[in-house]
């Protein structure tokens, strides 16, 4: 047999195409308007989320932190040097306490001292000062900057003068903010910041000093103005831990979980974005292309009749759809270039920050090369079908019934569909290849791809079902109902009618967008609940017992406190023992062994985990447990500090306060959030097992950032020895940074909702077409148009009320492991939206089937019967 | 009784104008049998087809009963296609996803005021009998032959009794032995009901059972006379 020349084949799909153009946009927009939400979520929340990185690291002012109580060896020196050869950069910050006085009166204060090197630190944020100024011009090696509670308690301005240890220091300026305050060391005493030079030159760094160390370390950025990758970060501190075994390193997201996990919370998300906007760009490539091909039956089986092979035929049809995807690729690749322009114009009031817009030629091929191959690998099960069709379809329109049993008919069906069953394991192939490359969380990819095969199978299965249980159903009460119900839902099913595909082309488009939405808002909820405005910004440290009533009834009573005060009782402590293994003897990961001699206890102020903290081994105790823990203690540890002491539920510590040696059990291991007061100490017991020893209490509580002197000035008066560390600047920035990232995501989410819906549309509209005949044979009948309405909008109402059900039910399936097992959010289910949601599947399906249909209602019975 | 008043048709394809219906003026009395013969192009079909409403002339009307009926509103038209008019399509243009009996009983749900379905039923029923489909109520168009499928469309087109039944080649797509089964099922259910029968046809022997023959040609009537109709065995 002759073959069909490309040049042939082209000359034909391309008249056709041009035939049908207004049927073919359908096509091209729903590739279109999938590449567009997979390069514009992707470009917009690439630079978005360098931005918000860099922002991130400004809680720690370094990408990486090593905290050590000690110099480090020559050993240990060498491995840093390593490090910095390598093209990192690395900072020292030490803290300690020290005495102050004013050069006036010479009364001693005790401060808290932390010495930089202004040249390099921050290596992200900046400290800000008042006068406001540069850092390396307020810390020179004869000047200071002082916390505003240092002026208050020792009555001094700016330009005044304070001695520390031998040397007499000039107050340059006072600190408004430190961007890690919140990283740094939470010790009494207000802040003095001054240079390296200047501590060493005031004698107070003398060797046997209790200065705790921090190495900051900074990666070199891989482009300017961006990030350097997790990847890189984690290979570092690897190599940071190596060479300073005793230092505890911290990454930048340890500083401050909440933050990083709504980073992570946002990846994982923006990814499940992409991709169901991607599958969902083949689902309407499907439903377009299987719609047009069914209406191309009459002209291939008349091909065929004239001598075209099934090859031939298939090779015209293949060209259209490279075509088309190639058409549709293209325009979403620009749109998407548009999404990611105006995205920043649109959110700029909200996220008052503007990400750099970069082109990115990678993310733009990957964009067109997935609306190539979803368009292609969709496309081919209507197109395999080609082969199936007889040239006798132009006379005739049958379906082959017969008395086969079923097992017999499935078992000829799967033989003869063996190329369709290839095709779409090609396509589920093709469609995890891409999840894996478009998703920038390969949990979040895989997660997707692997379980797109199960959803796809059960809801092929679930609307046959339905559709078999629909026909039992109208068997049984046919003639029993109204005659527009009936019409309605017999338009559901009939031998031949591709109801399942579109049924399960609809649940699964619902379950996506809905597995969407779920996600977002469980993520958006519980990052806004994590920066509530009612969280302490301002720490209260060293409460005496005998004062904590009183300032509780201080705090109630000012004007400019939000919610309830945290007052935390800590009891010092000295860790002796794990389960009978001396303190000198155990191995500890990355801690130096002083730091055993000074643990803080606490106690909760219910049987329940204090706030912001959250179990993630073993169990908390009960009521009764608590009660009997004077007898039996039990303690709950920090993750961080069990992983360094290499503890789990289970194990016995021994702990020594003054003189009282005591042993607990471990009962669970949490991660404190680090937003709360409570988050300050590590170990956390039943009061009944603390009962007798010596505690200082801890407070945070949430003041107006604007009031927080007045504050201050109100303990200072009443609690002179209460130090009060401020760090409502510095927790505003995370505020700010989660608020962006909520913003980005309700935006991008209801986008590509959006996008979702307008591409679900197009595929109901697709089966418009043979509507218009029965429409015509209706009206010639006597049916008036709302009677025509009405059968019509009850087969969209059922189609819509079907799909909904199955995929809301898999939709929060879906998003309730994507929660709990990869983003590590609670996933709630809501029963008003659940319902809610379903309604509104069923009226957008009547909506959609009307608005593509309602001209036809218009048409005249003899225009479209002249056609025939 | 149906009037046929200075009807034309004009239809523009592009930048071309057809006159398909040049101008038209006939009466058909109740009760005649009234054949429409011309050749393929002649405007039979739009003519049959602006009979019943399904199409607005260019110009002129067309009454039925005595009421003008070509610049109804749509839905008014529909109720009064409901009510008067049974038509017969040559691609019998059942509705594929009801059954036989569904599609018979179609007008009657559409346009009956009594809601009295049993009746609808009952009559349905009867006439797929008279058609000789009492096995077939339930089978989907999708199976059953064109021969068949033609006599639901046949059945349907008298459930309501209407005054006035409209064929378009209802024989055109079938062989000659269904063909001329139907044609006598359509002779007799006329005879039964006492309608006035309009069918178009290109086929002599069929218009040979007409009492008038109508023959146009490019869109004009160049014959009009009265016969008598053949009895002879089709």
């Amino acid at each position: 047999m002759p073959s069909l020349s490309y040049s042939t084949a082209s000359r034909i799909a391309a008249r056709e195409l041009r035939a049908s153009r207004g049927k073919f946009v359908f096509v091209i927009l729903s590739v279109a308007i999938g590449v567009a939400a997979l390069t514009g979520v992707r470009g917009f929340s690439s630079s978005f989320r360098s931005m918000l990185l860099l922002r991130a690291r400004s809680i720690m002012a370094a990408d990486l932190a090593a905290r050590t109580t000690r110099q480090p060896t020559p050993l240990e020196q060498a491995g840093v040097d390593k490090i910095t050869a390598a093209g990192n950069e690395e900072t020292q910050v030490v803290e300690l306490l020290s005495m102050a006085s004013s050069t006036a009166s010479l009364d001693p204060l005790l401060v808290s001292l932390k010495a930089v090197d202004p040249a390099k630190y921050p290596f992200y944020g900046e400290v800000n000062l008042a006068p406001a100024m540069p850092l390396s011009q307020a810390l020179t090696p004869s000047t200071v900057a002082v916390g505003d509670d240092l002026l208050l308690r020792l009555h001094l301005q700016v330009g005044d003068s304070i001695k520390l240890g031998t040397r007499v220091y000039r107050i340059a300026a006072s600190v408004v903010e430190e961007p890690d305050r919140l990283s740094g060391s939470f010790a009494a005493g207000p802040r003095v910041l001054l240079s390296n030079e200047a501590l060493a030159d005031s004698g107070l760094l003398a060797p046997g000093s209790r200065a705790s160390r921090r190495f900051l370390f900074k990666l070199p950025p891989p482009k300017p103005g961006t990030a350097s990758s997790d990847e890189a970060v984690a290979a570092l501190k690897t190599q940071l831990e190596a060479a300073l075994p005793e230092a505890q390193v911290t990454d930048y997201r340890e500083a401050n979980p909440g933050l990083t996990k709504g980073l992570d919370g946002a990846t994982g998300l923006l990814s499940l974005m992409s991709l169901v906007a991607l599958v969902l760009g083949a689902v309407g490539v499907a439903m377009a292309m299987r719609a047009h091909l069914q209406q191309r039956l009459d002209s291939i089986a008349i091909m065929k009749s004239l001598g075209a092979s099934s090859g031939q035929i298939m090779k015209i049809y293949l060209l259209q759809t490279l075509l088309l995807g190639l058409g549709g690729g293209l325009l979403g690749v620009v749109l998407g270039i548009g999404v990611q322009l105006a995205f920043p114009l649109f959110l700029a009031k909200l996220l008052h920050i503007t990400p750099d817009f970069r082109l990115d030629p990678r993310s733009y091929a990957i964009g067109l090369g997935a609306g190539l191959l979803t368009t292609l690998l969709f496309t081919l099960p209507p197109l395999l079908d080609i082969r199936g069709v007889r040239p006798i379809l132009i006379l005739r329109r049958a379906v082959e019934v017969s008395d086969d049993p079923f097992s017999t008919r499935l078992l000829r069906k799967l033989q003869g569909s063996a190329a369709q069953l290839g095709a779409i394991a090609l396509i589920l192939a093709g469609l995890t290849f891409l999840a894996a490359r478009v998703s920038d969380s390969r949990q979040i990819g895989g997660f997707f791809a692997g379980g797109l095969v199960l959803v796809l199978l059960v809801l092929l299965a679930m609307s046959a079902l339905t559709l078999y249980l629909l026909r039992f159903f109208l068997n049984r009460t046919r003639l029993h109902l109204p005659s527009a119900v009936r019409h309605g839902l017999a338009n559901l099913y009939r031998p031949g009618n591709p109801s399942a595909a579109l049924l399960a082309a609809l649940g699964l488009g619902v379950m996506q967008i809905v597995t969407v939405y779920i996600a977002q808002r469980a993520v958006v909820e519980q990052m806004q609940t994590s920066t509530s405005a009612k969280l302490p910004n301002i720490f209260l440290i060293d409460i005496a017992n005998d004062e904590v009533a009183g300032v509780r009834a201080l705090l109630a009573q000012q004007p400019n406190i939000r919610g309830t005060p945290e007052i935390v009782p800590v009891v010092s402590s000295r860790l002796l023992a794990i389960d009978g293994v001396p303190a000198s003897q155990l191995k500890l990961q990355h801690m130096p062994r002083r730091m055993l001699q000074s643990l803080n206890l606490t106690w909760p102020p219910t049987d329940e985990p204090p706030p912001g903290d959250k179990v993630i081994r073993g169990e908390w105790w009960t009521a009764a447990q608590a009660a009997a823990s004077a007898k039996h203690p039990l303690v709950a540890v920090e993750r961080l500090e069990a992983d360094r002491l290499g503890i789990s539920p289970g194990q016995q510590i021994t702990f020594a306060a003054q003189d009282a040696e005591f042993t607990a059990t471990v009962a669970a291991v949490y991660e404190p959030d680090s937003l709360h007061a409570f988050s300050r100490g590590e170990f956390v017991l039943p009061q009944p097992a603390l009962a007798g020893l010596p505690v200082v209490w801890y407070g945070g509580v949430h003041c107006d950032p604007g009031a927080t002197s007045q504050l201050q000035r109100a303990l200072y008066k009443s609690y002179p020895t209460i130090t009060v560390i401020n760090v409502a600047a510095t927790l505003e920035t995370v505020r700010q940074v989660i608020l962006q990232i909520t913003y980005v995501i309700q935006f991008l989410s209801g986008f590509s909702i959006f996008a979702g819906i307008v591409i679900l549309a197009s595929s109901i509209a697709g089966t418009r077409y043979r509507r218009i005949r029965e429409v015509v044979v209706l009206k010639t009948l006597g049916a008036t148009r709302p009677r025509i309405a009405a059968i019509f909008s009850i087969e969209f109402a059922v189609l819509g009320l079907v799909a909904g059900f199955v995929g809301l039910i898999f939709a929060n399936i879906l998003a309730r492991l994507i929660l709990l097992h990869v983003l590590h959010f609670d996933y709630r289910f809501q029963p008003w939206m659940t319902l809610g949601a379903w309604l509104l599947t069923a009226a957008l399906t009547v909506a959609a089937g009307w608005l593509a249909s309602h001209r036809i209602l218009g048409q005249k019975p003899l225009e479209v019967l002249r056609e025939e | 009784m149906i009037v046929v008043d200075s009807l034309r048709k004009s239809l523009r394809t592009g930048s071309t104008t057809v006159d398909i219906l040049k101008g038209i003026d006939f009466t058909i009395e109740r009760g005649e049998f009234a054949a429409i013969m011309g050749a393929s192009g002649s405007g039979k079909s739009t003519l049959l087809g602006l009979l019943a409403g399904l199409d607005n002339p260019t110009s002129g009307n067309v009454h039925l009963n005595g009421t003008a009926i070509s610049y109804l509103p749509e839905d008014k038209l529909a109720q009064l296609r409901g009510k008067t008019i049974g038509f017969v399509f040559q691609s019998y243009q059942l509705i594929p996803t009801l059954t036989a009996l569904e599609n018979v009983l179609l007008p009657y749900e559409l346009n009956d005021d009594s809601g009295n379905r049993k009746a609808g039923l009952d009559r349905a029923r009867q006439l797929l009998e008279s058609v000789g489909l009492t096995a077939r109520l339930d089978h989907y168009p999708v199976q059953l032959s064109g021969g068949e499928q033609q006599r639901v469309a046949l059945a349907r087109a008298f459930v309501l009794k209407p005054p006035i039944v409209l064929a378009d080649e209802p024989t055109g797509n079938l062989d000659t032995t269904n063909g001329q089964h139907i044609l006598e099922l359509l002779l007799q259910l006329n005879h039964a009901e006492g309608t006035t029968l309009v069918l178009v046809t290109h086929d002599p022997a069929l218009a040979a059972h007409a009492t008038r023959v109508i023959t146009l040609r490019d869109g004009l009537v160049v014959g009009d006379a009265a016969q008598t109709p053949s009895t002879a065995h089709l």
